[in-house]
């Protein structure tokens, strides 16, 4: 029996699919580089001339603005996830102690809770506290809705962690606190670094919480910052889409250059 | 008390002293508190929301009873969201698992390992872009007067939408529920590739000196073998679904006339836009109703049930 060759139709389809997989980055990043004549006259050529005028006015009108919005809550917020996440990992991982299976399966159930459904009660709660179009506003509801998965992640990290490291630690003397900032927070940096790129992806791209907790053009971040442009430049193709390459890039590069990171902390959901 | 039955059930433990349990709880407190303040707290005042009528500044609540309910349910436009976020869930699962399954089949069987982390790179790219980024985007390319699709359709001769695609009540979400295959498929992909990389190389080996065709290898190997692998993905695509919002913000806004509303975006204009907390909290306990039934079912597949000390609970 002679089998087909289907190897050829295979490549093809592949080369399609990826085809359309790239073509709106090329895209975006070419017209970005247009002025809005050449865009409507000629959308899918290449630009008559080079120029980066659309960058510089956009990065002036808001987006240099943004970008630091959305380094700063998303800095904040992975950094605060990392600490309380980890700790609250470990004491489940590590010890026994009444009421344990308890707060694991609370902690972990709030997984299964979408931000979508307290949004009503959360706008009450920050506007009672003053919070809202703040940076800490933002940052605790992140923070608190990041917190079950990273534990689920970082209490099967600490699970497989060999024990005998950290009783010879305590044999030399280290107390507990010494014993997680010298010697298991050093080696977990896979499972912080994966529980990091997650969040730290999420965070960055969030934007509906963004929406209804910030009013105040000075504190939006990158996604609600853009939805803002939409809206303020319909009619500049693009400043607009000079804008969204200058908010995807650099998530883009470091998705490309941690690439191997960012398939595993990200793939881990589906494990 | 306590600390002598534990110590009696499990000798191997370090006689847990009252200070161990203590920095124990001082290491979880940070987690609880958060936890309280942000998702328990909001979520139970979401759940007695939903029974009082009142707006954003209104400074009265009226109890209502299970008034929201009944009227959400006679509502057209809950309907209308909730079809379409079935339409966005079976569109999803189809496409993107599975033809993120077949993709998977491929870059694990088909082709050589260079080209596959080439071409993984690619289709996964997407997932790290924030979905506003996206939807700005592919507005270009459904724009009517400059955008690649209707040049396309003009190239091969075929017929544009008069309302433009977006414009389109009928074409609407499926335009949406193109974008989030768009999107997400690399990521369905990763997973189940994951998935299939863990399968030993002999079961491929015997089914291939068994004779079996690369199909039938997909069908009666692949496919069984991660099989759970499917279902956590089935089951991702399903909760993703239901939190469906960026995408219809930025793309339709729900428009046109309700056309591509999704629960996401009805609670938002009804919180948000039209003052009614209430009708909007009734639609929270809906939305949550799905998603925390998924989640809690995707959480027992996923919680690594030999080890986690709530193989019994969750």
């Amino acid at each position: 029996m002679r089998r087909i060759n289907f190897r050829p139709l295979v490549y093809a389809l592949l080369v399609v699919y990826l085809t359309i997989m790239l073509l709106p980055f090329l895209w975006l990043l070419v017209s970005s580089l247009k002025t809005t004549p050449e865009m409507f006259s000629s959308p899918f050529s290449l630009p008559a001339v080079l120029r980066l005028s659309n960058f510089v006015e956009a990065w002036q009108t808001g987006v240099a603005k943004y970008l630091l919005n959305s380094l700063l809550v998303t800095v904040v917020s992975v950094v605060a996830i990392l600490v309380v996440s980890g700790l609250a990992a470990y004491a489940l991982a590590r010890s026994q102690f009444p009421g344990r299976n308890g707060f694991y399966v609370l902690l972990i159930t709030g997984y299964a809770i979408p931000i979508h459904t307290v949004l009503v009660p959360l706008y009450e709660m920050l506007r009672s506290a003053q919070a809202l179009n703040s940076y800490i506003g933002l940052i605790g509801p992140y923070v608190a809705f990041g917190i079950p998965f990273s534990v689920l992640l970082l209490y099967s990290f600490f699970l497989d962690f060999p024990k005998e490291l950290e009783e010879a630690a305590r044999l030399d003397g280290c107390n507990e606190l010494q014993l997680l900032a010298r010697i298991v927070a050093p080696l977990s940096l896979p499972g912080l670094s994966s529980v990091a790129i997650f969040q730290g992806v999420f965070i960055w791209n969030e934007f509906l919480l963004a929406l209804i907790l910030i009013s105040d053009d000075a504190l939006k971040t990158l996604p609600f910052g853009l939805v803002s442009f939409q809206g303020q430049y319909a009619a500049n193709w693009p400043l607009l889409l000079a804008s969204v390459t200058m908010a995807t890039l650099p998530i883009l590069l470091l998705y490309v250059v941690l690439q191997r990171q960012f398939v595993n902390s990200l793939a881990g959901l589906g494990k | 008390m306590n600390n002598m039955s534990q110590n009696t059930i499990s000798s191997k433990h370090r006689s847990p002293g009252r200070s161990v349990h203590i920095a124990s709880y001082a290491m979880l407190a940070p987690a609880l508190v958060l936890f309280a303040i942000f998702i328990a707290y909001p979520l139970s005042n979401t759940v007695i929301s939903s029974l009082f009528e009142y707006g954003l500044t209104s400074p009265t609540r009226n109890f209502v009873g299970l008034q929201n309910f009944l009227e959400l349910f006679g509502d057209p436009v809950f309907w209308v969201s909730f079809r379409n976020n079935l339409i966005i869930l079976l569109g999803s699962v189809v496409f993107q698992v599975g033809f993120g399954l077949v993709l998977a089949a491929v870059f694990n069987r088909g082709i050589s390992r260079r080209w596959s982390t080439l071409a993984r790179t690619i289709v996964f790219a997407p997932m790290v872009m924030s979905s506003v980024a996206v939807g700005i985007l592919w507005q270009l390319v459904f724009n009517p007067s400059i955008g690649a699709l209707d040049a396309a359709m003009n190239f091969v001769r075929l017929p544009t939408p008069m309302l433009g695609w977006l414009g389109d009540p009928n074409l609407a979400i499926f335009c949406i529920l193109l974008v989030a295959c768009w999107q997400y498929t690399g990521f369905m992909m990763v997973i189940l590739l994951a998935g299939m990389q863990a399968v030993p190389n002999e079961l491929y080996e015997a089914a291939t000196l068994d004779g079996a065709t690369e199909a039938q290898v997909f069908f009666y190997v692949t496919i069984p073998a991660i099989r759970n692998v499917i279902i956590a993905s089935v089951l991702i695509t399903m909760i993703g679904s239901f939190k469906a919002f960026d995408l219809v913000y930025v793309l339709t806004l729900g428009g046109p006339a309700h056309a591509s509303e999704v629960l996401g975006t009805y609670l938002y204009k009804n919180a948000f836009n039209l003052n009614r907390m209430g009708y909007a909290s009734a639609i929270a306990v809906v939305l949550l109703g799905f998603t925390v039934t998924l989640s809690l079912i995707q959480l027992r597949l996923q919680a690594t049930p030999t080890r986690s000390p709530a193989k019994d609970v969750v």
